[in-house]
């Protein structure tokens, strides 16, 4: 069975979007909407609204930087810290180009940090290929953290 | 201490330490007599006593008691240290004596002479004060002055040559002024080593004014303590009577002369000349014409000191001025140092130089004869070990022999420091002056004898010497004048220094705010536009064969507008960043970059392409574009040209590729309606560094507009003509300059136009700063590159970097 993509997501435009984009890149994995951080977390740990859902962890969690409650970067420091979740690829897709949340974003391990194109062809391509890559691509060996890109 | 007229190796070798202050014997022209200032008795007396006085030798203590106690009794109105006075006329012996006497410590010393029957002319000093003076005030230079004192000397003494030479800063003296009867030789205009005169008899000239040895070939008369005491520990030094180190009457014998007699010349309380007689045959003279000739000496030396002190103040007067105009130019302008250039006339006289050059560290200006610019900074480095304020030399080759060859024919340098951290020099230069000097015979044999002991000159025969090498040598007063341009220059520099900090920090503080204020504007301004144009898309997917035609149009405007002012959005925030982030320069293969692009082009409008990599260029075709849903009209293939081989570049790879993906786009956008559009990419190379041209043939711009093509949201072009934020080129610009580069463009209307750009060289960038530790650098630039593929979408990060 596929496993479930994460997407984090507050803006109900950006997530519509989002989510065509996604439809469109005819991934046949069942894409899982939560709308901040803290959500996210519970999901991830099955905990609060979503303690009974079934065990596993998603392909690929798409988390958007800036979110109400916890952000994005905390989420991703709470993920890597875990020793279930630190091998989930963790792609930050986000508005942002600062160079700080760039580098943070780096410096806690996410595996691709990607601005959403203004052009929605474009937005849609992109969100395409992460997929495809992401969930479908990568397999990551068990207990690797960040199998794939590696820059330095 | 002997008394022999010709000298012995032992003489020789005790005349360079010979303490000439007390010889412990005097010439025999006179009688010296010793006595305690405080009881009047007698100390010491000269050996010639018992034959002057006829008396017999345990008889003679108390004849010279008996005859001198009148004089001795006057021994309390004399002034320590000062010279002797007259105490006047003695008869001894059936002679009439002149008694001169001076005291020394706990002695008073009294010199008999026999009032000699003057050959010359009586000389009252009332006619000297009378005649002279006037005269003296009416010439105008230091020479003409000498000539008057020595033609005048001449007439009081009789001597047959009457010479008046000055000392130069190594003690050589030179000979300004003569007179002479036919049968003496002519040295005027020689010159005498400095070696002639030690530096124990210099000093002696400097406190006795007045010294006569009326026959060098005297016989010495020992002096005698009345106690026993050793004769050498009388002090002599004020004595006239003081008997003259045998080297120098060996010197006088060699010259041809017998009778000499010198006098001071007095300058600001420094030895300053001499005023020599010489005569071929013995002569004395006077107490009275001496002290004439005293006198004159005194004259001469406060004119010279006033001639010199006036020529002191128009100098300094002249210098003043020339300061204040450098000063007031500098004032006027931007205060950079460099501007001294731009007005050298002031800067050339105050030095009285034939070049003058500003070197600040590794950078030159220069105007006038001066050496080459590399030359130039390798004398900054020279400097920078020996200078504190001011430095200067009139040998340069001499001072720093590894640079003399650089230096060409520069041999005279005056610098001042301009700072205490960095090496910022003002430096003049003068030319080399070949001199001709005519020494009073050759000055090297005496450096030469054998035993390396002070040695009498045998030779006065002139011997000339050329003297290259150096240049005129600067004055007191250039160095002080340099010395106030200094801290005048040092006060302009600290206030500009001053306003620029204040007015860096002020644009720093702006710029920050403008940068925050873009951003933002631009981060929140990027959401909603990404959300009209996804909208917009997706309802004319869904719905547009439902759609009239004319909503289907107003519909497309809506999504172009979006897309635009997304692409502004984006350009802006580029702009930006590059303001901001640090640039981390590779080594950049520039080759790979420009085919990644032409590629990425051709992709993007939807072209195969094939590829033909030749030699030298290649050329790659793009078929043309198909018409989209716009109804755009075709587009023309484009041609490119790539000359090969294209340079390596130092350079940031995101931030270039930026800039080169720019300058493509842009003779893309502007060579469109061409048939067919011809795009060239070509090395260049200039003294500023290496670069990429890249030229069209498309519509072109004229060349007044050029100052605006790289300025923010400049355009030349109406808008429906040509897409485009109007950033890009600024954005151009400033990636360059951010490396140290030049961007250049040229256009004619309907031809074309060429952009150009070239970065410094790894050789030419700062090396301190630019060496990161490397992993820094490579994650750093891999975060960059990605950011900056998923920035514009698919693009490839430009993959010709290599790690340095």
């Amino acid at each position: 069975m596929l496993k479930p993509i994460l997407l984090v997501e507050d803006d109900a435009r950006d997530l519509e979007l989002t989510l065509v984009a996604l439809e469109r890149s005819q991934l046949a994995n069942e894409v899982i909407v939560v709308r901040d951080g803290a959500e996210a977390l519970d999901y991830l740990n099955r905990e609060g609204a979503h303690a009974e859902r079934a065990e596993g962890n998603p392909a690929v969690i798409l988390l958007d930087l800036k979110l109400p409650k916890v952000n994005g970067l905390e989420v991703l420091k709470t993920v890597r810290a875990t020793e279930s979740l630190k091998s989930v690829p963790v792609v930050m897709l986000t508005s942002s180009q600062t160079e700080s949340d760039v580098v943070q974003s780096y410096a806690l391990g996410v595996n691709a940090y990607v601005v959403k194109p203004v052009e929605f062809q474009r937005f849609v391509a992109a969100i395409a290929d992460l997929g495809v890559f992401w969930a479908v691509l990568n397999e990551p060996p068990p207990g690797s953290l960040r199998s794939s890109r590696r820059y330095e | 201490m002997t008394a022999a007229p010709t000298i012995s190796d032992a003489d020789l070798a005790s005349c360079a330490s010979e303490p000439i202050r007390i010889p412990g014997a005097i010439q025999p022209h006179g009688w010296l007599v010793v006595a305690d200032a405080l009881t009047g008795r007698l100390v010491a007396y000269s050996r010639n006593w018992p034959d002057l006085l006829k008396a017999p030798d345990n008889e003679v203590d108390a004849a010279i008691h008996d005859l001198l106690s009148p004089i001795v009794q006057t021994r309390h109105t004399l002034v320590d240290g000062e010279g002797p006075v007259s105490c006047g006329p003695l008869i001894a012996g059936g002679r009439r004596l002149h008694v001169s006497g001076h005291r020394l410590g706990e002695l008073t010393y009294f010199e008999l002479e026999t009032e000699a029957e003057d050959a010359g002319p009586r000389a009252p000093i009332y006619s000297l004060a009378r005649h002279l003076v006037p005269l003296m005030q009416r010439t105008d230079s230091v020479d003409a002055l000498c000539r008057l004192v020595v033609n005048e000397m001449k007439r009081l003494t009789g001597f047959g040559r009457c010479l008046a030479y000055r000392f130069d800063a190594e003690g050589h003296g030179e000979v300004l002024a003569e007179a002479r009867d036919a049968d003496y030789d002519a040295y005027a205009g020689h010159h005498f080593p400095a070696a002639d005169i030690p530096s124990q008899a210099r000093e002696l000239y400097r406190i006795n004014h007045i010294r006569l040895i009326p026959d060098a070939d005297y016989q010495p008369v020992p002096v005698r303590f009345v106690d026993g005491r050793e004769p050498t520990s009388l002090d002599l030094s004020q004595a006239a009577l003081r008997s003259v180190s045998p080297v120098h009457l060996q010197y006088m014998r060699n010259m041809g002369t017998l009778a000499s007699m010198s006098v001071s010349i007095i300058v600001d309380g420094q030895l300053w000349g001499l005023v020599s007689c010489h005569n071929h045959a013995p002569r004395h003279l006077s107490w009275q014409v001496r002290m004439a000739c005293e006198h004159l000496g005194q004259l001469l030396s406060l004119q010279i000191e006033a001639k010199e002190e006036n020529e002191r103040v128009s100098e300094q007067l002249r210098l003043r001025q020339l300061t204040l105009a450098i000063v007031a130019h500098l004032s006027d302008s931007d205060a950079t140092l460099q501007r001294l250039m731009a007005e050298p006339g002031p800067l050339l006289r105050l030095g009285r130089a034939t070049g003058a050059a500003v070197i600040l560290n590794d950078q030159c200006w220069s105007v006038g004869e001066t050496p080459a610019a590399g030359a130039l900074i390798q004398l900054g480095q020279w400097l920078g070990n020996r200078i504190d304020e001011v430095d200067h030399t009139d040998r340069l080759a001499t001072d720093a022999p590894a640079l003399a060859d650089a230096l060409g024919g520069a041999a005279g340098l005056l610098a001042i420091s301009i700072s205490k951290l960095h090496r910022h020099y003002i430096v003049w230069f003068r030319p080399e002056i070949v001199q001709t000097i005519v020494w009073a015979g050759d000055p090297r044999k005496e450096l030469d004898n054998p035993k390396g002991r002070l040695h009498p000159r045998l030779s006065f025969a002139s011997w000339r010497q050329q003297l290259g090498g150096r240049s005129l040598p600067w004055t007191q007063g250039e160095v002080h004048a340099v010395q106030e341009l200094r801290q005048a220059l040092i006060g302009i520099v600290l206030r500009r220094a001053e306003e620029m900090a204040e007015v860096a920090m002020e644009l720093g503080r702006v710029n920050k705010e403008l940068e925050a204020f873009s951003y933002t504007v631009s981060h929140d301004l990027r959401a909603p536009m990404r959300h009209i144009a996804g909208f917009v898309d997706l309802v004319v997917e869904m719905e547009g064969a439902g759609l009239s035609e004319r909503s289907r149009r107003y519909l497309t405007h809506v999504k172009e507008a979006s897309a635009h002012a997304g692409q502004l959005v984006d350009a802006l925030l580029d702009f930006s960043r590059m303001g901001r982030s640090a640039i981390k320069p590779v080594s950049l293969n520039t080759e790979h970059l420009v085919d990644d692009l032409i590629a990425e082009h051709n992709a993007q409008h939807g072209a195969q392409h094939s590829a033909q990599h030749g030699a030298q260029h290649s050329a790659l075709q793009s078929p043309p574009r198909s018409a989209d849903a716009n109804g755009a009209a075709r587009e023309a293939p484009i041609e490119w040209t790539v000359h090969r081989p294209l340079p390596r570049l130092w350079g940031d790879p995101v931030l270039l590729q930026v800039a080169v993906r720019n300058l493509i786009s842009n003779a893309v956008k502007y060579s469109r309606q061409r048939h067919p559009a011809r795009i060239t990419i070509e090395p260049v190379q200039n003294e500023h560094g290496v670069g990429l041209s890249i030229s069209d043939n498309g519509v072109g711009f004229q060349m007044k507009y050029v100052g605006k093509l790289f300025g923010v949201f400049q355009r030349l072009h109406q808008n429906e003509a040509f897409e485009g934020t109007g950033i890009g080129l600024a954005s151009v610009r400033r990636i360059v300059e951010r490396h140290g580069g030049q961007v250049d463009a040229w256009g004619a209307p309907d031809e074309g136009a060429r952009f150009t750009f070239v970065l410094p060289t790894r050789e030419m960038a700062a090396a301190p700063s630019t060496a990161p530790a490397p992993p820094s650098v490579d994650r750093s630039s891999a975060l960059a590159a990605l950011m900056s593929s998923a920035l514009s979408a698919q693009s490839p990060p430009p993959r010709s970097t290599d790690p340095h």
